[in-house]
């Protein structure tokens, strides 16, 4: 009897979790459904149609998406190894040692987070302007390390605080040098926090909307200032649309299975310590 | 009348289908036995997850029984529920209610039952000088030391005026010489309010100097049911004889020869030879290979003209209160403690007499004790 | 090969002082305890004299050669850490190996290999060498990180309180193995503990530390029977000495002490040098200290015994405890296991009076002790 109702709620659980799943997915399958209907059969046929592959040779072949595509590899890239080269060392900082006003520092650089990103883009269009950084990449990763740099110096800097002080001076005795304890002992420690961090960075910074809208111009798009391009003022071509969307989903996807053990462990593992 | 009784009591937990081949015995609580008389002080005492603390939440109504009865006073409560099984519990957390005063916390339980005010006012006044928390009742949780939160957490458990206290493993917090008070604390305490108590410890020393009785437990199954003195002087096996007492008990593997009419216990790799007690003799007999057990207490240094066999001294350790020495018996060292005052160094030779009658001899299988 | 001294170290960590003035000269090849409660700042001494913390004031020196400047890596000392500080991502074998491989005190890997067999056999891990640290038991993590240690030739071993967080029975088991392994050493070693069997056991020298302060430096068997105060009288023993207040009083041809409380006077032992002694200080208020093994006890009334209750009877592992409680006065005393005592009964209580210590009841300090010169004798033949 005990054993039937275990088997009845295991069937419950799951059929509810199978129901979710497929809310949650439908935007995804939907869109891949529409990459691949041509614009005639856009809007009078639902799951059944004539698959084509017109659309990915239209935004593949016929328009300047691989260009976008590497801009946005290029700054988002850049703005994430910005920010592990200047973040892993401030979370360090602010995980071992005692200066003033410590914690008002690390506040202060969670608050960057805190603006929307509609409010200070007027003024750093300006500043752009003026510093004649606008529409370079420079510009696009200083702006997009804004992103990036708080969610990493939070997350390793936890990592940082669980690892115990004495490791290092057991290493000190050893007789390690500061570099090469930092790097033999301590980021070989911290690696599972800064692959997720950096890869949910990533992932921010290449959906980052707002700032590349404004402050990148003609020379440099980002994919998710370009795929607006597919919408004509005449017409929307929701096939190409589609296809541009989808393609610009595959590095963070790609990214996140090839890291997926850190990234489990990682995120769980800095949210219970962190 | 009975303050507790279990009979052929089991725990089995469901493993939900993932180990496929699991062990069909995979009791965590196995055909256990145990009557606590009125009043008695039972400590349940084993190492960690051996099913002590499974029993004890079994018998608060915590956590089902798979198999078994379970009796307090004379009523059985397998199907009652926790509230109305009259048990006081005191844990390992202390879990009070964080926004209520230590007054709130005690009262809790009369409040909820709807115990009048003036009679809840009059019981934990009369409860709060007993775990001399009197001074504490206005105080917030938060602000309480370790000892003193498992002081209310007691005084909490013993206001309901419980037929059986369950405490598990309430000291496991606090640290020396607290604990050490705290230990004393109980046991007064538990001596004036004349409450049946199910005691649960990894600590031997915590049980041997508490109960009444200690049910030594190893895997779920009941090893020993008896006095602190029985399962000291008389233990079952070798896991009751090396798990009371410390240092533990010397247990070194032996072979027994006959010489005349006596039998003597040899060590390999050792010249160490020790007197069997005769009353072994007709179990024993020439290259019979057991185990030979016996407290560090019961091995003794010889005078000068001792017949005691020499030994090196391995290491010898002066503790003030007490000296240790320890002997290598091949490969095993042999301690014993000695309040003799003669400060020894390793390699000094010492004559050494064992106590025979006091030797103990565990069977190298089972390591149950083989008896005379 | 090295002598460790400091001299007049004081340490602070913002306003709070650690250490105050503390001076110790550490013999080259020595055994050395530091031994103290919690927050004495026994591991604070440890971490000056490794590098890890600088003190404000006062020297430290190695060999006679002054050192405070000198960093972590270049003192050439081995640390057991309290919390093991094994290295999580590496084997116990790279964690051994660790110390080996820097630049500074590079070995070649043939080296590295038969050098962690030798210790892993003395220190019985062999098994455990291609673990991690996480696989392991508390015990086992204490083992790898005293091997990590032990691997190297130092010119001192400081080791924080390595068996602290184990359980009480490992605990003494370990003891007893690293007073076995200890005459390997070969090297200056400094040990922190709170544990006092541990210091007994194992310090050729112990120093009482407390509030950061060296309170008392000497032999096991000096500060357990010569404890300079009353505090260190009650750190040394378990159970904690008796200390019982009471006035002396000159009698016909010698003392006598009257107890506070249960108001029974002692006649003293006859001992000329003490009472010379006595005569000398001429105080009348005195606590004295007894050892619990030094009172006797009986359960039916006795000519000379006091009356006591019974307040408590524990074991303590191999022998157990009496608390006796007469007015007010708990007298803690040894007794066998498994006796059948109730708490209340009646007990009867006599001090044996000529193992007595004397403290003075307004500064706790120690004042003397029977057969001081032969405690004297023992400790001047230890230090030798």
């Amino acid at each position: 009897m005990n054993t039937a109702s275990n088997r009845l709620s295991r069937v419950i659980q799951n059929g509810l979790l199978a129901i979710y799943a497929i809310f949650a997915l439908f935007p995804l399958i939907w869109m891949i459904i529409l990459s691949f209907k041509s614009d005639a059969q856009m809007y009078n046929t639902t799951f059944i149609f004539t698959p084509t592959l017109a659309n990915y040779k239209a935004v593949l072949f016929e328009s300047d998406y691989l260009t976008y595509m590497l801009d946005s590899l290029i700054v988002s890239g850049g703005a994430v190894v910005v920010s592990v080269v200047a973040g892993v060392p401030a979370a360090y900082a602010l995980a071992r040692y005692n200066f003033k006003k410590k914690e008002d520092i690390a506040f202060q650089i969670l608050s960057f987070k805190f603006a929307p990103e509609i409010l200070v883009v007027l003024p750093l269009f300006m500043i752009y302007q003026k510093l004649h950084i606008y529409d370079t990449y420079f510009g696009l990763i200083w702006v997009y390390q804004l992103i990036s740099m708080p969610l990493l110096i939070w997350v390793v800097r936890g990592y940082f605080e669980d690892i115990s002080v004495e490791i290092e001076y057991a290493a000190q005795v050893d007789g390690y040098n500061w570099y090469q304890i930092f790097f033999k002992n301590l980021i070989p420690l911290i690696k599972p926090g800064l692959v997720s961090a950096a890869l949910l960075a990533f992932i921010f910074a290449w959906n980052s909307f707002t700032f590349p809208l404004m402050l990148g111009g003609t020379n440099i798009q980002p994919i998710t200032v370009a795929i607006t391009k597919f919408l004509g003022t005449d017409s929307a071509h929701y096939g190409q649309l589609a296809v541009a969307s989808a393609i610009s989903a595959l590095p963070a996807i790609i990214f996140a299975l090839c890291i997926q053990k850190h990234l489990v462990r990682g995120l769980s593992f800095g949210a219970v310590k962190g | 009348m009975a303050g507790l009784r279990i009979e052929h009591l089991y725990k089995r937990y469901e493993n939900d289908g993932k180990k496929k081949n699991a062990v069909k015995n995979d009791y965590a609580v196995k055909d256990l036995n145990l009557v606590a008389d009125q009043g008695e002080f039972i400590a349940l005492l084993g190492p960690s997850g051996c099913g002590k603390t499974t029993t004890l939440r079994m018998t608060a109504g915590l956590e089902d029984i798979t198999k078994g009865e379970i009796y307090i006073g004379d009523t059985l409560v397998n199907n009652l529920h926790p509230k109305d099984r009259h048990i006081g519990l005191a844990f390992e957390d202390y879990a009070m209610y964080p926004p209520l005063t230590v007054y709130d916390n005690i009262a809790f339980n009369l409040k909820a039952k709807g115990v009048d005010k003036a009679e809840i006012d009059k019981r934990v006044r009369e409860i709060a000088p007993l775990m001399q928390c009197d001074d504490l009742l206005d105080k917030m949780p938060v602000k309480l030391s370790g000892g003193q939160k498992q002081r209310v957490n007691i005084a909490r458990a013993i206001i309901r005026r419980p037929e059986l206290l369950l405490m598990d493993e309430p000291l496991s917090h606090l640290d020396g010489k607290a604990r050490q008070a705290m230990r004393t604390e109980i046991k007064r305490l538990i001596n004036d309010i004349k409450c049946t108590t199910i005691y649960v410890t990894h600590d031997q020393l915590e049980a041997m100097s508490l109960a009444d009785k200690i049910a030594i437990i190893n895997f779920g199954v009941l090893q020993q049911y008896g006095t602190p003195a029985e399962v000291y002087d008389d233990p079952v096996n070798e896991f009751v004889a090396s798990f009371i007492g410390e240092p533990p008990m010397n247990i070194i593997e032996t072979t027994i020869i006959g010489e005349g009419d006596h039998f003597l216990f040899t060590f390999a790799n050792s010249n160490l030879k020790i007197a069997v007690p005769e009353r072994y003799n007709n179990v024993v007999s020439n290259g019979f290979k057991c185990k030979m057990g016996v407290r560090p207490m019961d091995v003794l240094i010889g005078g000068a003209d001792s017949k005691g066999t020499p030994e090196e001294v391995a290491t010898f350790e002066n503790l003030g209160d007490e000296r240790r020495i320890g002997i290598h018996v091949g490969s095993s060292l042999l301690m014993l403690i000695t309040d003799d005052e003669t400060r020894y160094k390793a390699g000094d030779i010492i004559k050494l007499e064992v106590r025979g009658e006091k030797t103990h001899l565990f069977d190298i299988e089972t390591g149950n004790r083989i008896r005379a | 090969m090295s002598r460790i001294q400091l001299e007049n170290v004081t340490k602070k960590f913002g306003s709070v002082t650690a250490l105050k003035n503390v001076s110790l000269d550490i013999k080259d090849k020595e055994f050395f305890v530091l031994f103290g409660p919690a927050g004495a700042g026994k591991t604070t001494i440890l971490n000056c004299i490794a590098g890890i913390q600088l003190p404000e004031e006062g020297v430290v020196k190695f060999d006679g050669e002054i050192v405070n400047l000198v960093d972590a890596a270049h003192r050439d000392t081995a640390m057991v850490f309290e919390n093991y500080a094994l290295y999580p991502q590496m084997t116990v074998y790279d964690n051994m190996a660790s110390p080996l491989r820097s630049k500074l005190y590079k070995k070649d890997e043939d080296y590295i290999k038969t050098k962690i067999q030798e210790v892993a056999a003395m220190m019985k891990m062999e098994n455990l060498l291609e673990r991690l640290p996480s696989q392991l038991s508390n015990g086992q993590k204490q083992r790898v990180a005293m091997g990590r240690a032990l691997v190297r030739s130092p010119r001192v071993y400081l080791m924080d309180e390595p068996l602290a967080h184990l359980d009480a029975k490992l605990r003494n088991a370990m003891r007893t193995e690293l007073k076995e392994i200890q005459a390997n050493f070969g090297t200056t070693s400094i040990y922190v503990t709170h544990d006092f069997m541990e210091a007994m056991s194992l310090g050729d020298r112990i120093a009482i530390i407390n509030e950061g302060e060296v309170i008392q430096i000497g032999t096991g068997d000096e500060i357990y029977y010569m404890p300079c105060n009353e505090f260190v009288a009650q750190l040394m023993g378990d159970p904690e000495i008796n200390l019982i207040s009471g006035t002396l009083a000159k009698s016909e041809d010698g003392y006598t002490f009257t107890m506070e409380g249960a108001q029974k006077t002692y006649e003293l032992p006859k001992e000329k040098e003490l009472f010379a002694k006595l005569g000398e200080l001429g105080l009348s208020k005195v606590d004295i200290g007894m050892r619990p093994q030094n009172l006797l006890y009986s359960f039916e009334p006795k000519e000379g015994y006091i009356k006591c209750s019974v307040y408590s009877y524990e074991s303590i592992g191999n022998k157990s405890v009496i608390v006796a409680e007469t007015s007010g006065l708990q007298l803690r005393m040894i007794a066998p296991n498994g006796l059948s005592v109730k708490i209340d009964q009646d007990i009867y209580v006599d001090m044996q009076l000529d193992h007595a210590m004397f403290f003075d009841a307004g500064t706790k300090g120690y004042l003397t002790r029977y057969n001081e010169a032969a405690v004297r004798a023992i400790a001047a033949e230890q230090e030798g």
